[in-house]
């Protein structure tokens, strides 16, 4: 469905995106991750028509998006970021003109902001102007927008920017059910929205993608090589040291010491459990031992291990 | 085309629905209502070889009011797409830059003329009450119209451009009000040209919207300002439609 390759696109003075080079499938839901300022929000524009890349080409369903515009944009929903409205109309009569302006007409542009209405569920208020509309409705009149076509693709720049808990929930639910019938691409640096709605990531960063794989796939790369948290009843050095000694543990790293109290954390290699030597340890030192806890990892590990060179 | 229609009834649309255009139309008419008075009075009191209709259009009060319009109807065009962000919206839609572009500045048309017609209406109402044939004729009624048609179709491009410039409607307004004006003094220089610069003042004469208005609201039609105003309405259009189309230039 989209295909990108070696797109880059450079602004006077700094590189916003650099050789991004990406597939999606049809019928996949693709979540885009990435901090901000990252190139999220540059390489949708690209995919939308809206700029032009400097070098490499994007194409979505077999149309390149720099020739073939206009076909592109047929085929696509676009909601971009802080999702811009026209303040000065009332939904319902909105949301037909962008359903005009798409190139359906009558009966069927009607019954498409119907359709678009009840799934985002805008019925009560299609009579309201938008200005008037709370920030999550506005959300939804943006969502509407970019499924009232019925486009072949979606493309979501942080729907769920700005809204409550509870809306959030509501958004998710209502792109995995989209997922059902559309293939989309959301963006995104809201982790758990991710893992709950999208079968494949791409953690994009400083420009460059950094990982494209199932939000699964990517927490057991980094869970392979676990983390330990270990806490004892001892002055930090030599606990340090003698953990160095461990077999299997790579980095132990002093956390902080409160009231005689020291806690560290190690970073295992692969396939090594060190928790039974540590509990040995501290059994043959006689260190009254407090914690000793694998920790999980979680996405937002693995997010904050791609993105953040030297934390981790 | 379809899209054209739609995007240019949008336009019309947020024109009407909103108070915008009936004050503009109603403080103009106001405006020009008392200068139409001041003129007929003035016209009663002293001998002139002109009509009522070729007075009205050539005084200065006139023009104080008609350049202060363009700003205003023409500085939210593209500025307060820019501000709203709904550029995005719009142009990742199946439509294109021309149709946009064109849909925006015909509805601005629209609205300039429903802003100045009822000025002739006053003079087919003089006329009908006082049967006063020598204030008026076709020859200056027809051609005054031509005239603030083409001063009309030249100075709203130069407004499309400047909105399509910045995301500011203040600025954009500024920037039409200046090139409005500096375009029209243009025209008023040659009356400082004497010795040497009279051939220049000459040459200047051709972009002089004042000197444009005295032969055609005397019923004079000249074919050199509508190629002018015309043509000068293309090109600027044209640079709107490259500065909306800049983002997707490749370097």
């Amino acid at each position: 469905m989209i295909s990108v390759k070696d797109l880059t696109k450079r602004y006077a003075g700094h590189t916003a995106i650099q050789n991004v080079s990406f597939e999606v499938g049809k019928g996949e839901i693709v979540g885009f991750l990435g901090p901000n300022g990252a190139g999220k929000s540059t390489t949708l524009r690209i995919l939308t028509c809206f700029q032009s890349a400097t070098s490499g080409t994007a194409s979505v369903a077999g149309f390149d998006t720099y020739r073939d515009s206009v076909e592109v944009r047929r085929r696509i929903g676009y909601m971009p970021e802080n999702v811009p409205l026209y303040l000065d109309m009332r939904v319902g009569e909105y949301l037909r003109f962008r359903a005009d302006i798409k190139g359906m007409a009558g009966r069927k542009a009607r019954n498409a902001v119907d359709e678009s209405m009840d799934i985002c569920g805008l019925q009560s208020v299609r009579k309201k102007l938008i200005n008037n509309l709370s920030k999550g409705f506005r959300q939804r009149v943006g969502l509407a927008d970019a499924l009232v076509n019925k486009p072949d693709l979606l493309i979501l720049d942080e729907p769920t920017n700005g809204l409550d808990p509870n809306q959030i929930r509501q958004v998710r639910e209502l792109i995995r059910q989209l997922g059902e019938r559309h293939t989309i691409l959301v963006s995104t640096h809201i982790l758990s929205e991710v893992e709950m709605t999208c079968g494949r990531v791409i953690i994009i960063d400083g420009g460059r993608i950094k990982a494209s794989d199932t939000p699964a796939n990517l927490v057991r790369r980094l869970r392979a090589a676990g983390t330990v948290r270990y806490e004892v009843k001892f002055a930090a050095k030599p606990v340090l040291e003698m953990v160095r000694n461990i077999t299997g543990v790579q980095t132990a790293r002093h956390i902080e010491t409160r009231k005689e109290w020291t806690q560290i954390e190690i970073r295992s290699e692969s396939n090594f459990d060190v928790r039974q030597d540590l509990h040995e340890l501290a059994v043959a030192q006689s260190w009254p031992l407090r914690e000793l806890s694998l920790k999980t990892a979680t996405l937002e590990d693995v997010f904050v291990d791609m993105t953040q060179p030297g934390t981790a | 085309m379809r899209a054209f229609y739609i995007l240019l009834k949008k336009e019309l649309r947020s024109f009407f629905l909103s108070p915008l255009a009936y004050v503009i139309v109603a403080l103009f008419m106001l405006l020009n209502g008392c200068l139409f008075v001041a003129i007929v009075k003035a016209m009663w009191l002293s001998v002139t070889p002109h009509s009522l209709i070729f007075n009205m259009f050539t005084s200065v009060w006139f023009w104080m009011g008609y350049f202060f319009l363009f700003p205003l109807i023409t500085m939210r065009l593209f500025a307060e797409e820019k501000k709203l962000g709904t550029m995005e919206t719009l142009f990742t839609a199946p439509v294109r830059t021309v149709q946009v572009l064109l849909a925006k500045y015909v509805a601005t048309v629209v609205l300039y003329l429903v802003v100045i017609l009822p000025v002739f209406g006053f003079f087919i109402l003089f006329q009908e009450v006082t049967g006063q044939l020598a204030a008026f004729n076709d020859g200056s009624f027809f051609g005054s119209l031509l005239a603030l048609c083409l001063f009309g179709l030249f100075n709203i491009a130069i407004g499309c451009l400047a909105s399509s410039l910045t995301a500011n409607q203040l600025i954009a307004a500024m920037i039409t009000f200046v090139a409005v004006m500096l375009h029209f003094f243009f025209g008023f220089f040659l009356n400082f040209a004497s010795g040497s610069s009279a051939e220049l003042g000459q040459r200047l004469k051709y972009f002089s919207t004042i000197d444009h208005m005295k032969f055609l609201s005397d019923g004079l039609i000249d074919s050199r300002p509508i190629v002018y105003y015309v043509s000068a309405s293309i090109l600027l259009l044209f640079v709107t439609h490259q500065v909306l189309d800049y983002r997707k230039w490749k370097s």
